[in-house]
């Protein structure tokens, strides 16, 4: 019996054991092990995300270019939806049957007490209908979201466009969440951080059917949303406009710049689209189709194109030979067209002559002084040496470097120098072999934009603002990259004869460009031709030359900086001029006096046909 | 020698009568924290579960002072009566209409009464008297010395000597399982660690252990194939148990063989058959119990327990919720009536107020309210068995013993069904969860066991 006694002693063991073991397993779980306190918030906390309204786009005079609309989407949370007569909510949301059963289906694969969406963006007006019914369908509700509206249907390429946040977006940015809604080019996307503004969470309890109960921790970190800020921009609305219906059946861009400031007044690319069509519901079909088309109507062509820049490019020459001192102002080569072919004109003179009558062989002639100073006995090795000089020289015009445009773009123009001609030239070579680069042909590449630039280096006489369409961000500053002037290699003081000489391109017989003129104000302008070679199914077609012209005005003080360019329209005086002209008239006079000239331009149709093409 | 008999409330132990009103107090609190319903804050509105406990508790109370007035040697001697009364109440409940499946209530307007609650005490009264009334006869002599059981093979002659016993124990076992009521059928075995203290088959808790062990085994591989090393022969799970069964028998067999004397080897060798054939019976019995006879959700609470499924918010919701309400307490909790989970407006945790109870308290309270109200408990078994120690009244002692077990079991199986340690098992935490029944139950049986304790220097053999 001593021994049964003893049981006791087992019992309480046992007794003493059990309660032991609960308490290290109710220690591990409450204390050491976080998984069910992130299991327990899973269940029961919930959160409703608020969304801010995407800032106010201005231009310069303060005309809103962008606003925005609120849109509704409809969501559902399945296990709330009791009793639905699915025929007429899917009658009421305006979608068939099919798609409403489909999206059921997704929405309950997902979660059963999670929102998913029913259908998307809604416009106002068609919400305004469904609203009042909405009630009679437990567990349904709407979600608005603001989207953008493009009052104008124009500068599409400008502006961009915004969609939805991808994976990677949300992978690298956390602040994304899927579905949100992202800048994806232009404006939308270079001050995407300041335009969306801060999104606001509300933290909320649920139960079991994820119903609202209270509030989390009494709002503790909550936060409210906060509306993304307004900016300005640099552009002229009506400009951009009238440049757009300009440039109607062409293809090419303007870029305007304001000198003093490298202010972007304008920037055209043809053909455009209405940004209105990349907004919303029929944003991805409206985007492939615009993809498809052959015209690349997507393209910026202003920023994004480089194209070989022509005679434009003579002025450089010029300004590059008198700072290094290898021609003076009155500099005069013969016009031996046994170099390179011209025109019939008289002797240039000096430079401002140089430039009116754009003398190809005067320019070769000058070129060559600038590479083969004779700073090494052998040619080869003097040119490569000439050639580097040249290449900084043309560098610090902002040609074939970054212009650290607040547009998103990778493209620049192209500067060859020696180690690009030794990477793809396998003989020897010197200023003979590349003397095309003289007048702006060969391996020389500037875009629209790099252009526009030059013609405000010019207007200035010797430096440039990076260009940019900040103008006011609203609560903070424009960036001071934009605010410093950055001087090119050229002392100022040799730019009045090159400026000479393009005001004469304009103003006097014999120039180039005599219908850049405005009655009333003092044009200084260059035309370039470039020739286009285009291969079309393998086979290379020479097609009518692309045609582009410079410009500044007024003289003095100038106000605007200008480049047009136009794709097949030959001569850069016949299209590209008066383009540029009427651009000028329209910033500096606000009316246009020659409608003549407008009408001509506003009914000719330079798109060239591929079908034509071939056939020649 | 001052005569006690006349003085209802000496000697009465004061400290178990204390964590008795600690717990329900705390129970009732805890109740009122898991239900609460801003429309109906009072704390006695009787359209609350926490205004109902409350007047359940006024009853338990009621019958408290009534076993108070009763005598030690009345309620002995009434033992056998209560115990039919309440094996009359488990049949009749039988003809009332299945409530959620099961037979296990007797409606009254809108009250539901349990009457497996009371057989409880029925049983815990009935099998102190029976081992009070042998171990006073000459009986009690005969069977302690066949009171030990040797091996398995040993449990059919054991149950055939202990009839009595058996029969104390059985009859109410099959009632409840015809409800059927399977938690209740559990909390019936806890009677097994009484026998084991009064001497009955000293190895019960050993063979427990290795039924366990071979039970969860089967478990595991119920429905599962395996293929026979070095063949191609498919065999099932249970056929993988079996075959180890003979191989540790053969083991046995061995070590008998090399190191026991040649004359005892005969009666082990019968003794390890016999294990072994009840061993491969029991594996049998588990295996068709578990793939015949449990019910699909049984089956998925032993699944979820053993981990053979995962699913949160499927099968496995209720478990999960409970463990995640537990778990997001912390340290100190998230406060008195802030419980996210296992609160009645949330109802992320089904049966909050009554099988899961324990998860608002932990959710609330955190893992110190949780170690406080194990420790209680704790304290509560803890006295149980010092009070059972002490007495000289045999009947007494096993009583004391019985109540602890049960309370054990609730213990056990209810805190242990929240923290994932056992299957779950709807049975209440004595005092916590909302219910007549068990308030009344576990209050008489307490009452009871202090009324008998205080009379324990009367009570002469």
């Amino acid at each position: 019996m001593r021994n049964i006694d003893n049981r006791k002693y087992v019992i309480a063991i046992i007794f003493v054991l059990i309660p032991l073991s609960f308490i290290v397993r109710l220690f591990y779980m409450q204390v050491v092990d976080d998984k069910w306190k992130d299991r327990a918030a899973t269940i029961s906390e919930n959160k409703i995300l608020t969304y801010p309204a995407r800032g106010i786009v201005y231009d310069r005079n303060g005309q809103k270019i962008i606003s925005n609309e609120v849109y509704y989407d409809i969501h559902v949370i399945p296990r709330q939806a009791k009793n639905t007569d699915s025929l007429a909510l899917a009658q009421l949301l305006g979608i068939s049957m099919e798609e409403y059963s489909a999206k059921m289906a997704k929405a309950r694969a997902y979660s059963s007490k999670k929102p998913s969406e029913v259908v998307r963006q809604i416009p106002p007006n068609e919400f305004s209908q469904i609203a009042p019914e909405l009630y009679k369908f437990p567990g349904f509700f709407e979600v608005a979201r603001t989207l953008r509206v493009y009052p104008k249907e124009i500068a599409a390429h400008v502006l961009g466009y915004m969609n939805e946040a991808s994976p990677k977006d949300i992978e690298k940015d956390p602040y994304y969440k899927p579905g949100d809604y992202i800048g994806r080019t232009g404006i939308e996307r270079m001050y995407e951080k300041q335009l969306r503004g801060q999104r606001g969470v509300k933290y909320y309890l649920q139960d079991a059917i994820g119903m609202q109960t209270g509030e989390y921790e009494d709002g503790k970190y909550d936060t409210i949303a906060v509306q993304g800020q307004n900016i300005t921009l640099s552009i002229d609305w009506e400009l951009q406009e009238y440049g757009e219906r300009l440039m109607q059946n062409k293809l090419g861009s303007i870029v305007c710049i304001e000198p003093a400031t490298g202010e972007i007044l304008a920037m055209v690319s043809a053909p455009s689209y209405d940004p209105n069509l990349l907004v919303g519901r029929h944003l991805g079909a409206n985007y492939g189709r615009l993809q498809k088309d052959t015209l690349l109507p997507l393209q910026n062509r202003s920023i994004n194109s480089a194209y070989m820049p022509g005679s434009i490019f003579k002025t450089v020459m010029a300004l590059i030979g008198m700072q290094e001192g290898v021609i003076t102002e009155n500099s005069s080569f013969p016009c031996n067209k046994a170099l390179l072919g011209c025109h019939n004109h008289p002797t240039a003179q000096g430079v401002s002559d140089g430039v009116k009558m754009s003398c190809n062989p005067y320019f070769v002639q000058l070129t060559r002084r600038i590479i083969q100073q004779g700073k090494d006995p052998s040619v080869f090795k003097d040119a490569a040496i000439g050639l580097d000089i040249w290449a900084d020289y043309v560098r610090s015009f902002g040609i074939g470097v970054d212009l650290k445009t607040d547009f998103p773009t990778n493209v620049t123009g192209n500067v060859p120098d020696t180690d690009y001609y030794n990477e793809r030239l396998d003989f020897r070579w010197a200023f003979s072999t590349i003397q095309s680069i003289a007048i702006g042909q060969g391996e020389v590449l500037i875009t629209p934009m790099e252009m526009a630039n030059l013609a405000a280096i010019i207007a200035n006489r010797g430096h440039y603002y990076y260009p940019h369409f900040i103008k006011d961000i609203e609560g903070s500053s424009v960036p001071d990259i934009y605010l410093t002037p950055n001087n090119t290699m050229v002392d100022s003081s040799y730019f009045e004869p090159v400026v000479d000489g393009m005001w004469r391109v304009v103003h006097e017989s014999g120039g180039t460009a005599r219908r850049a003129r405005v009655d009333s104000l003092a044009v200084c302008g260059k035309t370039g031709t470039v020739e286009n070679f285009k291969r079309i199914s393998g086979k290379v077609y020479q097609l009518t030359d692309h045609s582009n012209f410079m410009a500044f005005a007024p003289r003095d003080n100038p106000q605007i900086a200008i480049s047009v360019f136009i794709e097949n329209s030959g001569f850069g005086g016949t299209w590209s001029a008066p383009v540029a002209a009427l651009m000028i008239e329209k910033y500096i006079n606000r009316t246009i006096k020659d409608t003549v000239k407008e009408n001509r331009i506003f009914n000719a149709n330079l798109i060239p046909d591929i079908n034509d093409i071939i056939r020649e | 020698m001052r005569t006690q008999e006349n003085k209802i409330f000496a000697n009465i132990d004061w400290a178990l009568l204390g964590v008795y009103f600690v717990l329900v107090l705390l129970g009732i609190s805890n109740i009122y924290s898991s239900v609460y319903n801003p429309e109906r804050p009072g704390l006695f509105d009787l359209n609350t579960e926490h205004g109902k406990q409350i007047m359940w508790l006024g009853i338990a109370l009621f019958l408290g002072i009534i076993v108070f007035f009763l005598e030690s040697n009345f309620i002995r001697k009434y033992a056998y009566w209560f115990y039919g009364f309440t094996m009359l109440l488990l049949i009749a409940v039988l003809f009332t209409t299945p409530i959620h499946g099961a037979k296990s209530w007797f409606g009254f307007g809108g009250v539901g009464i349990q009457p497996s609650e009371f057989a409880k005490v029925g049983v815990a009264l009935a099998l102190a008297r029976f081992i009070d009334q042998n171990s006073s006869s000459k009986e009690r002599k005969k069977m302690g010395k066949n009171a030990g059981i040797s091996s398995l093979w040993g449990i059919i002659p054991f149950i055939a000597k202990n009839k009595g016993t058996a029969l104390i124990l059985g009859i109410p076992c099959v009632l409840v399982l015809m409800q059927p009521d399977a938690g209740t059928f559990i909390i019936f075995t806890s009677f097994l660690l009484v026998l084991y203290r009064e001497g009955y088959a000293g190895n019960i808790l050993l063979f427990l252990v290795i039924s366990v062990i071979i039970a969860v085994l089967t478990l595991l591989v119920a429905d599962s194939n395996f293929m026979l090393p070095f063949t191609k022969m498919q065999l099932s799970g249970k056929t993988g148990i079996i075959i180890a069964l003979i191989f540790i028998t053969g083991a046995f067999a061995f070590v008998i063989k090399s190191f026991v004397m040649r004359r005892n080897r005969k009666s082990l060798y019968r003794s390890l058959f016999g294990s072994f054939i009840i061993a491969v019976v029991f594996v049998n019995f588990v295996e068709i119990g578990y793939t015949n006879i449990l019910q699909s959700h049984q089956k998925v609470r032993i699944d979820l327990l053993l981990g053979k499924i995962d699913d949160p918010d499927g099968e496995g919701y209720n478990i999960n919720r409970a463990k995640a309400a537990i778990g997001s307490g912390g340290f100190i909790g998230k406060g008195y009536r802030s419980a996210t989970l296992a609160n009645a407006s949330q109802r992320h945790v089904p049966m909050q107020s009554t099988d899961f109870i324990f998860c608002t308290w932990s959710e609330e309270r955190g893992f110190l309210g949780s170690f406080v109200l194990v420790g209680l408990y704790t304290f509560l078994l803890l006295k149980m068995v010092v009070i059972a120690e002490r007495q000289r009244s045999i009947f007494t002692r096993v009583y004391a013993y019985c109540v602890a077990s049960i309370f054990f079991y609730h213990f056990m199986i209810n805190v242990g069904m929240a923290i994932g340690l056992a299957p779950v098992i709807g049975i209440p935490l004595p005092f916590f969860s909302y219910g007549g029944s068990s308030m009344m139950s576990f209050s008489v049986l307490i009452f009871i066991l202090l009324k008998l304790d205080s009379e324990r220097k009367i009570v002469l053999q």
